[in-house]
């Protein structure tokens, strides 16, 4: 039986194996890794970046520099600037519970979740903050299985 | 506000939600995606564990398989989160944010058949958690040159004419996406569908349907 199977009948054999389908999928990545390799000289670097970064070595803050003028006014590109009408505005990071305590006391400017953030703040947690709470989510399921797995008895 | 530039795949816009530069939208296509996965998150919430038998053969004599509903409890909890995040994946407008939905469907898929104490089970759910964190790197991959290249992450933007998606950044993308969406292979290889709480695992093949489906349209569109 083993001497005439075709060649269909040896690659379904091989693919029911649970172990061999990591195997095929890095197989695929691999080869469009490698078109990807050959297709990136035409891929060209679009300049007008919406969410742009820029690197100066020089700076004594160097990675964590994302420019703009501390207690000035920062311009910051957004792709529908209609739905993010506070953008730049230092009260647009308060969360509705810090809303509420400011707007009830005079005690929201000594506590810590009042400091402001820099430009990368601002695109986190106002133009795409739907993003950060994706994110987080994220890992509050990662970190929910680790803890199901190593808290069950057995 | 809006218009959907290319209404020839997912029908007209019927409404749309705005997270700041993440604009959500439902046409008929996402929509009925949408209703699909609300329908399925909404079983997952009232649905029981089922109560197996095993009958010897031969005799008259059956085994009850007992249902532990600590277990039960994490994959209900699974499903539902699995739940909502295709609900998300279905309607996001947004290319990182679907690729973030991708993921967070992959990791709460590993979170249903990882719960499992079966050791060939837990074999596949060890494959798959291989395949999908190796996934994650053609999937962000896939944005990072789609944002490279054309300056935006909003579909409403890349889907017209004017903005051209190079090919590699789409491949990435339903590479990524089956690599996240590969679970349902594992399930049925390991026979998991017929094991222990067995309603939840229908969640791992209606989320990589819904994926599969949705990255078409978004690939298509581009």
């Amino acid at each position: 039986m083993k001497t005439n199977r075709s060649i269909i009948t040896r690659m379904s054999a091989t693919i029911s194996k649970v172990e061999n389908l990591t195997g095929l999928y890095a197989l695929l990545v691999v080869v469009v890794i490698v078109l990807g390799l050959v297709t990136l000289p035409s891929i060209t670097y679009y300049d007008d970046q919406l969410y742009e970064k820029t690197l100066n070595p020089a700076s004594t803050l160097h990675p964590y520099d994302r420019g703009g003028v501390p207690f000035g006014t920062t311009p910051v590109k957004s792709q529908y600037p209609e739905n993010s009408p506070y953008a730049g505005y230092v009260t647009t990071y308060l969360t509705p519970f810090s809303q509420w305590l400011a707007d009830t006391t005079h005690h929201m400017g000594t506590t810590i979740v009042a400091h402001p953030g820099g430009i990368i703040d601002e695109i986190l947690y106002n133009t795409r903050g739907f993003d950060t709470v994706v994110e987080t989510s994220i890992l509050f399921v990662a970190f929910g299985i680790a803890s199901y797995l190593f808290r069950r008895e057995t | 506000m809006f218009n959907l530039p290319t209404t020839n795949i997912g029908g007209q816009e019927l409404f749309v939600l705005e997270f700041g530069d993440i604009v959500a939208y439902f046409s008929p296509y996402t929509t009925a995606l949408f209703v699909f996965a609300l329908i399925f998150t909404a079983l997952a919430i009232v649905s029981r564990p089922e109560k197996q038998m095993d009958i010897a053969f031969g005799g008259d004599a059956y085994y009850a398989k007992v249902v532990d509903p600590e277990l039960m409890r994490f994959q209900r909890f699974m499903a539902i989160a699995c739940g909502l995040a295709t609900l998300g994946a279905m309607v996001t407008g947004d290319v990182f944010n679907f690729t973030l939905f991708a993921s967070l469907v992959g990791i709460t898929n590993i979170g249903i058949v990882a719960a499992y104490r079966n050791r060939h089970v837990l074999n596949a759910a060890f494959q798959y958690g291989i395949v999908a964190m190796l996934a994650t790197v053609p999937l962000f991959g896939g944005a990072a040159i789609v944002v490279a290249s054309t300056g935006t992450l909003s579909m409403w933007e890349l889907f017209t004419g004017a903005v051209a998606v190079p090919l590699i950044a789409k491949a990435f993308l339903v590479l990524g996406v089956m690599g996240e969406g590969m679970a349902p292979f594992y399930v049925a290889k390991a026979e998991i569908t017929r094991a222990q709480g067995a309603p939840f695992i229908l969640m791992v093949h209606v989320s990589s349907l819904l994926l599969f489906l949705r990255v078409a349209e978004i690939v298509i569109s581009m």
